[in-house]
């Protein structure tokens, strides 16, 4: 579950308030939202990874509210149950797709078996890059390698910044329904925040900014 | 996956900037090592050609010259002293042990120093194998010249004249091996040891041969009593007397005596290797200060190529942050970075101080003749350790202090 209510925020240099409408999200459901690009978006997706602090409201996931957790233990948080997705820019540069997800793993400190990750590289089709350096690979399996880097660490919710917007119709369709598969198979709660209407069809829950 | 294999990942995916920062370092670390090391050394050397010698008495000259050829065999003397005045000398009460020794002669640049028996007492040197001179024309080596010249008891050897190695005025006496005495890490190591009358032979011979050849051209019958008279007239000489006193309270007035007192000159060994220490510290601390500045700037370019490296890969280490990294372990990553670098400059200097010297020994005459290598002391490793991971922690530092400022978020954002 994840519950925002009568949340703002404002950065340090600017005096506008950055107001977000409530949201009330039950097991495993998805969320759309939709909005042009200035209107706090990112910063919305931010707050819930707890990168940013909110100047008032709440945001708690599964029963904790990440605003009171110190700064050790919000990392800690965010190792385990958060998974984020970005435009294009996935992985660590000096390690290969294979180390990258190792790297992931032991940040989270989640208890998973190595053998998972071959698993899931099977799932995503990415076997063949296995060993690869980040900057071998195609746009299209770095794509897939920053699903599979969402997703590894068992996340509670996935979060995603435009991950369709530099993507064709084709691959459009593909990543949408690759998060959602994987955020099924996860029980995860997924939040993708776009402005690319494209994907509106694919989520019952839409919210614009 | 740990932290460590994340930061030697990252040093090899910027192979370029990861070896010269290893390399600037380890040159400061093997400049520093040796300096420490060749300083030591000649230190060392210094202290331990002194053996037992409180005092050096030879001719009239510059007391420096007189030490550095009859303590440490490195100049030439600085004349003659009558044999028959040192003798006196030697029988003061205050003198324990007095060593006259006598110059002329080397054999391939080792000098053959004619002495008495109680030479080898100043070094405690003992015999390897043989046994001490008897007659003249024997000698008794030391250990780096039977190493260096192969030379076994029984060889016999034409000696050259001088001081220095030359093939043009050789002796026709030969000198036999009788003796080959232990490494004593000590001049001696590097002598060749005969009696007295070894010199004063070889030499009376030779200027008996020349007055000869001048009677012969002048008169030939009167030659068996002109030669005769010669002999006569020749007054016995060394180059100078070596002295232990039994109290050191004698260095207070003995050495006075003999400056006011004599046509000979007393130098204290100890003193005179002091002013020359200190006259050969000033080089070696120019080149350490050298070395410090080198120090100094390996310390900015880690610094930068770290600092580079958080700039650069602030969308990655935002990553590992949204990952769970906490702000602590980018900071360790980075470290451990700047870490192995040190660590594995400082290998590469030990190593390179190692061959270079082992090469600089092997391909000059300073390992044989002159400098004998001293180990490094464990301390001066230490302190020079000390000063370089100071170095690199500070440079270290200071490149991780943006990690500490890092705004996740903006960076995040600016992938766009």
């Amino acid at each position: 579950m994840i519950h925002i209510d009568n949340l703002s925020f404002k950065y340090k240099n600017k005096t506008q308030v950055l107001n977000f409408p409530k949201i009330d999200l039950e097991e495993k459901e998805h969320l759309l939202v939709l909005g042009k690009s200035g209107i706090g978006k990112t910063t919305l997706l931010h707050l819930l990874a707890g990168l940013l602090d909110p100047k008032t409201g709440s945001i708690i996931i599964n029963n904790v509210n990440i605003n009171t957790l110190s700064s050790h233990k919000l990392d800690m948080f965010r190792g385990k149950h958060i998974g984020m997705v970005f435009q294009k820019k996935h992985a660590i540069q000096s390690l290969s797709v294979f180390e990258n997800l190792e790297a992931r793993l032991f940040f989270s400190k989640q208890n998973i078996k190595k053998s998972s990750i071959d698993e899931l590289l099977e799932q995503l089709n990415l076997n063949e890059c296995k060993n690869s350096a980040i900057n071998e690979i195609s746009e299209g399996q770095l794509q897939r390698l920053g699903i599979a880097l969402s997703v590894i660490h068992n996340p509670q919710v996935i979060l995603a910044d435009e991950p369709t917007s530099s993507l064709d119709d084709e691959n459009c369709k593909i990543v949408i329904n690759l998060l959602k598969e994987q955020a099924t198979k996860n029980n995860a709660h997924l939040i993708v925040i776009t402005h690319d209407k494209r994907i509106k069809s694919f989520f019952k829950n839409t919210i614009t900014l | 996956m740990n932290i460590w294999k994340i930061s030697i990942k990252n040093l090899r995916s910027k192979p370029f900037y990861t070896f010269l920062s290893i390399i600037t370092l380890a040159f400061s670390i093997t400049l520093l090592l040796g300096i420490q090391q060749l300083r030591g050394s000649f230190e060392y050397q210094i202290k331990n050609s002194l053996g037992d010698i409180d005092l050096v008495i030879g001719a009239k000259g510059s007391p420096l010259q007189l030490i550095l050829a009859s303590v440490l065999h490195i100049d030439n003397p600085t004349g003659n002293i009558s044999f028959e005045e040192a003798k006196k000398l030697g029988k003061n009460q205050m003198v324990k042990l007095a060593v006259p020794i006598s110059y002329g002669d080397n054999y391939k640049g080792y000098r053959i120093v004619g002495t008495k028996t109680s030479f080898y007492e100043l070094y405690n040197a003992q015999l390897e194998k043989g046994r001490y001179t008897k007659t003249a024309m024997e000698v008794v080596i030391g250990a780096s010249v039977a190493n260096q010249l192969n030379l076994k008891i029984g060889d016999s050897f034409t000696s050259s004249h001088g001081l220095t190695e030359n093939t043009i005025e050789l002796h026709d006496e030969k000198l036999k091996v009788v003796g080959i005495l232990k490494p004593t890490q000590k001049v001696i190591d590097r002598l060749i040891t005969t009696n007295l009358e070894t010199v004063w032979d070889v030499h009376n011979h030779e200027e008996n041969r020349e007055e000869k050849h001048k009677d012969e051209l002048i008169d030939d019958t009167t030659h068996e009593h002109e030669t005769h008279e010669v002999h006569e007239h020749h007054e016995k000489e060394i180059t100078s007397l070596l002295i232990t006193f039994k109290s050191p309270m004698a260095l207070l007035t003995f050495p006075r005596k003999i400056n006011k007192g004599s046509n000979m000159q007393a130098a204290i060994p100890k003193l005179e290797l002091d002013r020359l220490y200190e006259f050969t510290n000033i080089g070696f601390t120019t080149i350490t200060w050298i070395a410090y500045l080198i120090l100094v700037i390996s310390g900015i370019t880690i610094f930068i190529n770290l600092f580079k490296m958080v700039k650069e890969r602030a969308f990655d280490l935002a990553l590992l942050r949204t990952y769970g990294a906490t702000n602590f372990q980018i900071i360790k990553m980075v470290f451990y970075e700047g870490l192995s670098i040190a660590i594995i400059a400082i290998s590469l200097g030990v190593l390179f101080i190692k061959v270079g010297l082992y090469f600089l020994l092997k391909f000059t005459d300073l390992g044989t003749k002159y400098t004998m290598l001293h180990e490094l002391e464990p301390q001066s490793i230490l302190e020079i350790g000390v000063l370089v991971f100071t170095a690199v922690i500070v440079s270290i530092f200071l490149a991780t202090y943006p990690i500490l400022t890092i705004n996740i978020s903006t960076i995040l954002r600016n992938e766009k």
